[in-house]
């Protein structure tokens, strides 16, 4: 059967490019639909049994979402498909935390930049799909503030001297009272954290910690999924808060 | 910043200096800010209560001064209007008595009691004041005819003899309230409204050294009273005021005077042998005073004045001593208050003298001129305490009643020394005393004023340079502020306070002022609460007024709202930014995209990316403003290594600074372009497979080289193209220069050299 995969996106031109992308990364037949607005692609994913995904009428495996869409933004159908279970996967022109942190946030699994070359794009995906998502310095820092509210006195990881909390002047750190096991990070994903905000790559950080690469990569996947949690226990703390649930 | 090592945390210990401190709010007391602040210091009283207490001392003396009233009006006198005609007879110009009718211009010659005893009438009756009597003789004459009058008239009936032979029996009638006359009603009130200011002080500030002040205003209250008694109309005093008049008065005259020095010695500022200048100054006017009353001085009168004037002397040398141990305006205020009350009591004491030794000169003029004289008295010991609070109108009373005092004194001894008429003399004299006011205004008023109040246009100017750096520096607003009043009032002292305040205050009698110190900082929403006190302004040669106090005011709100202002327009100018910035980058992002997309050779879609990430960093450094060189610089390598990765060539990355600084928008977008054209070139001509990039900054210096293993030779031939030339232009923008040289066997090294990146523009 062939694996099934929805591109979101307005641009025609970008939209074929992607799926070029799609096609040369995975040896699988492909099944790829195509919209170019949130609605359209809204009755896609109704057509293969809902946002939940629960009726088995074989759901997409991997969705590329555009966050400029003429209809609104792309974050908000991962908003919606919070528990859909595909790869989602962002496609943007924006690389600053601003725009991807909040993606994240919403449940994508990793992100593309449309302006990279092909062959990048290819690799980059892959990885994704294979479970090793990009962590830009800046959103790794991002994460960093995230995870460790402003106030709270958790050790500092080591080696964040410029990491510090009043480092962060553009970033709006979500206050957690008091975090849960899964808002908390290991040491040793903090760490991770720490030398990605430096700019070194995994290899390097491999290499610092003493670890293989794909254990670096295994904790970077595990920070996802932390933020993936944590952002939905947030919302539903605040959706019981506003009387929505 | 965590709570702990915050600013804004409340220290239980300052808590415990509040009540200290907010002594310096008193509003009457100079002394407390001369001095550290003890912790013994007064509760704060309410200004309500203290509004009661003044209202229940008010009524008091109310009461009083009815009780005095009404006994004076249960006296016996003989209602009739005197003249003075020549030296020693006694003119009848007027009466509403019917056994008087017909006599008008009649001289009486003699009183005659009902017991027989009589006497011999003089022109010394209508003189009532024995104090201000020079001659002795001629005091002790008129204190007989007052005693033996006010003893006649207590018995009953009189017999006046008439020159000419007519005798009229008259009983003496009681005053009653509405023969009391107007004069004595005013000067009872003075009386009143200086013991309530006396009250008002001590009600503040019940402190020892408050209490020769009080005994100044008391004496001169019951001098005032004791000047309304000797004003009554018509003939006959109260008995014991005839007796003891002369005397109580010299008492309440060298007992203020005594005061005065003792006062001196303490405020604004305890002299070092106070207390014994005190006690000897004390010592000296008991003893005087022991000496007059016993009659055992000849000559009293002058010893009187002497001591007076001597004590007057005194208190400007304390004055003068004080200000050289510490420049407090208020010295030098007091230092000229007494000088001009000791000048026009000796231009009084010799008009006085002067008009006494000439025959022919009316009593009635010397007696005005002391009475104004005391009342120009009273109004300076009135504006004592609150002269840097008090009205204007208040201040020019006080110069009005000088300016009186000088014209009469100096009527008088016109008309003695130079026998001019009457009319010749009150001109000149008013002509001199207005000449006088015009001089001395100035020179009184100026510790009020300052000698020279900065003009309106060196202000402003000021005023302007300090808003621009306070725009500039938000931070800095608190030292902006400290450096702006320091050029407005030339203060010897500038001290911070701990505690807020909410307005500008003059504190301890314009000594100093209490400024709040508002937060001007951009980024804080909570006020760092603290004041500013000024003490001395002018190096001690002038006093703080409630206009300086309105002047830091406005001062404080307009730098508060140029912040503000400015702080709008930096909002407005980066919403501005941000929304061009998402509008570049998204319609001409997504054409170059698309653009980029539809390329038809491999080097085209390489220079449209490129060109798309130009934009992307152009549209970046557009919406944020700094970035810090370790955030900066981690995105570099990222960038770069995910760029020599995807291109096989080895990346070597160190790159070295021993301070964080922070990047602005121009330093950080030249940096990322420099950097990303000096890779490109490497990625697309070099053909290495190594690249070591190594940058480093020491300071403000910025080293930064990239040395690639490839083909490329003879940097001097390249011919510099649009990519080189950029790279060029972004380092000159810098301030540094580029440079490429061979690189030992292969490669090309690149040098950027920026001798000071500027971490802020």
């Amino acid at each position: 059967m062939a694996v099934k995969v929805l591109i979101v996106e307005d641009n025609p031109v970008a939209r074929s490019f992607l799926c070029r992308v799609v096609r040369e990364s995975f040896s699988d037949v492909i099944a790829i639909t195509e919209s170019g607005d949130l609605e359209s692609a809204r009755k896609q994913i109704n057509l293969t049994g809902g946002a939940q995904g629960m009726h088995g009428v074989d759901p997409f495996k991997l969705l590329l979402v555009d966050l400029e869409l003429p209809d609104g933004n792309g974050m908000e159908l991962l908003a919606e498909l919070a528990h859909y279970p595909a790869t989602k996967i962002v496609t943007t022109l924006y690389s600053d935390d601003d725009h991807l942190f909040p993606a994240l946030q919403c449940g994508a699994d990793g992100y593309l930049l449309k302006e990279d070359r092909f062959e990048v794009l290819v690799e980059e995906l892959q990885k994704i799909v294979r479970g090793q998502p990009p962590l830009s310095p800046a959103i790794a820092r991002r994460l960093l503030t995230h995870f460790r509210p402003a106030g709270s006195n958790d050790a500092a990881p080591s080696g964040s001297s410029f990491s510090s909390a009043g480092a962060f002047q553009s970033s709006r750190p979500v206050p957690i009272e008091k975090p849960l096991d899964h808002e908390r990070l290991t040491p040793r994903e903090s760490e991770v954290l720490t030398y990605l905000s430096k700019g070194f790559t995994i290899k390097e950080i491999a290499s610092l910690m003493g670890i293989k690469w794909f254990t670096v990569n295994d904790h970077i996947k595990s920070i996802y999924k932390k933020l993936n949690v944590s952002s939905r226990a947030e919302a539903a703390v605040l959706a019981s808060k506003q009387g929505l649930v | 910043m965590t709570a702990r090592d915050s600013p804004y945390r409340v220290d239980p210990a300052r808590m415990g200096q509040l009540p200290q401190t907010t002594a310096v709010d008193s509003s009457f007391d100079r002394g407390v800010t001369t001095r550290p602040v003890t912790p013994r210091a007064q509760p704060i009283r309410r200004l309500p209560v203290r509004r009661r207490d003044l209202l229940l001392i008010a009524l008091v003396g109310c009461l009083g001064l009815m009780a005095l009233m009404r006994l004076l009006a249960m006296q016996p006198y003989i209602d009739a209007t005197w003249r003075a005609d020549g030296d020693s007879a006694v003119e009848l110009v007027s009466s509403p008595l019917p056994a008087l009718q017909g006599l008008g211009g009649g001289h009486l010659e003699r009183i005659a009691g009902r017991d027989g005893q009589a006497i011999d009438v003089d022109a010394s009756l209508l003189h009532r004041s024995t104090r201000w009597s020079v001659d002795d003789a001629q005091r002790r004459q008129q204190q007989q005819l007052q005693q033996g009058l006010a003893a006649m008239l207590t018995q009953g009936e009189v017999t006046l003899h008439f020159a000419g032979g007519r005798q009229v029996l008259l009983e003496p009638s009681q005053r009653g309230i509405a023969g009391l006359g107007a004069f004595i009603w005013l000067l009872a009130a003075a009386a009143l409204v200086l013991g309530l200011v006396t009250a008002a002080v001590l009600r503040a500030h019940p402190r020892w050294r408050n209490v020769p002040y009080a005994v100044i205003s008391l004496f001169q209250g019951l001098n005032l009273l004791a000047i309304g008694i000797e004003t009554l109309p018509g003939l006959g005093l109260p008995e014991a005021y005839a007796r003891h008049g002369g005397v109580a008065r010299s008492a309440f005259d060298l007992c203020s005077a005594a005061a005065m020095v003792h006062l001196s010695t303490l405020q604004p500022l305890r002299l070092p042998a106070g207390r014994w200048i005190a006690a000897a100054t004390w010592s000296g006017c008991v003893a005087l005073l022991v000496l007059v009353a016993g009659q055992a001085l000849p000559q009293s009168w002058w010893w009187i004045q002497s001591g007076m004037l001597g004590c007057g002397v005194a208190t400007l040398l304390l004055m003068s001593w004080s200000y050289r141990l510490e420049p407090n305006p208020f010295a030098l205020l007091m230092r000229r208050l007494a000088a001009a009350a000791t000048t026009t009591l000796l231009l009084l004491s010799a008009a006085v003298a002067v008009a006494s030794w000439h025959d022919g000169i009316a009593q009635g003029d010397a007696s005005y001129s002391t009475v104004i004289w005391y009342l120009f008295l009273s109004t300076l010991i009135l504006l004592l305490p609150m002269f840097s609070r008090a009205q204007p109108l208040m201040r020019e009373l006080a110069m009005l009643a000088g300016t009186s005092t000088v014209a009469t004194s100096l009527d008088l001894l016109f008309v003695a020394t130079f026998a001019l008429s009457s009319f010749a003399s009150l001109s000149l004299s008013v002509f001199f005393a207005l000449a006088v006011y015009a001089g001395t205004r100035r020179w009184l008023l100026q510790p009020m004023r300052g000698q020279h109040v900065p003009g309106a246009d060196r202000m402003f100017e000021r005023l302007y340079r300090v808003l621009r750096e306070v725009e500039a520096r938000p931070r800095d607003s608190a030292e902006l502020l400290t450096k702006l009043l320091r050029d407005l009032f030339e203060p010897l002292q500038v001290q911070t306070l701990d505690r807020p305040s909410t307005r500008s205050r003059v504190l301890g009698d314009g000594s100093a002022l209490l400024v709040p110190l508002p937060t001007i900082d951009a980024d804080q929403e909570r006020s760092i609460d603290g004041s500013i006190v000024l003490r001395f302004a002018e190096g001690g040669k002038r006093m703080f007024s409630r206009d300086d106090a309105r002047l830091t005011d406005r001062v404080v709100e307009q730098l508060r709202r140029a912040v503000a202002y400015d702080k709008a327009v930096e909002r407005g100018r980066s919403e501005e930014r941000a929304r061009i910035a998402q509008d570049l980058h998204d319609d001409i992002g997504a054409r170059l995209l698309t653009l980029m997309y539809k390329a038809q050779t491999p080097e085209m879609e390489d220079y449209i990316r490129h060109t798309l990430k130009d934009l992307k960093t152009l549209t970046r450094g557009l919406a944020t403003s700094d970035q810090r060189l370790s955030h900066a610089t981690a995105e570099w390598k990222t960038d770069i290594a995910q760029r020599l990765g995807a291109a096989q060539i080895e990346l070597s990355w160190t790159f070295t600074f021993d301070r964080d600084i922070v990047l602005g928008v121009v330093q950080w977008s030249a940096l990322t372009r420099v950097l990303r054209e000096l890779v490109s070139n490497a990625i697309q001509h070099s053909c290495a497979t190594h690249l070591e990039i190594t940058a480093a900054l020491e300071g403000r210096r910025l080293r930064l080289t990239l040395a690639d293993d490839g083909i490329g030779r003879n940097p001097q031939d390249w011919s510099h193209g649009l990519g080189l030339g950029g790279v060029r232009k972004r380092v000159k923008l810098l301030g540094g220069e580029v440079q490429w040289r061979e690189n030992g066997r292969a490669g090309i090294v690149c040098t950027v050299l920026v001798p000071d990146l500027n971490p802020r523009p």
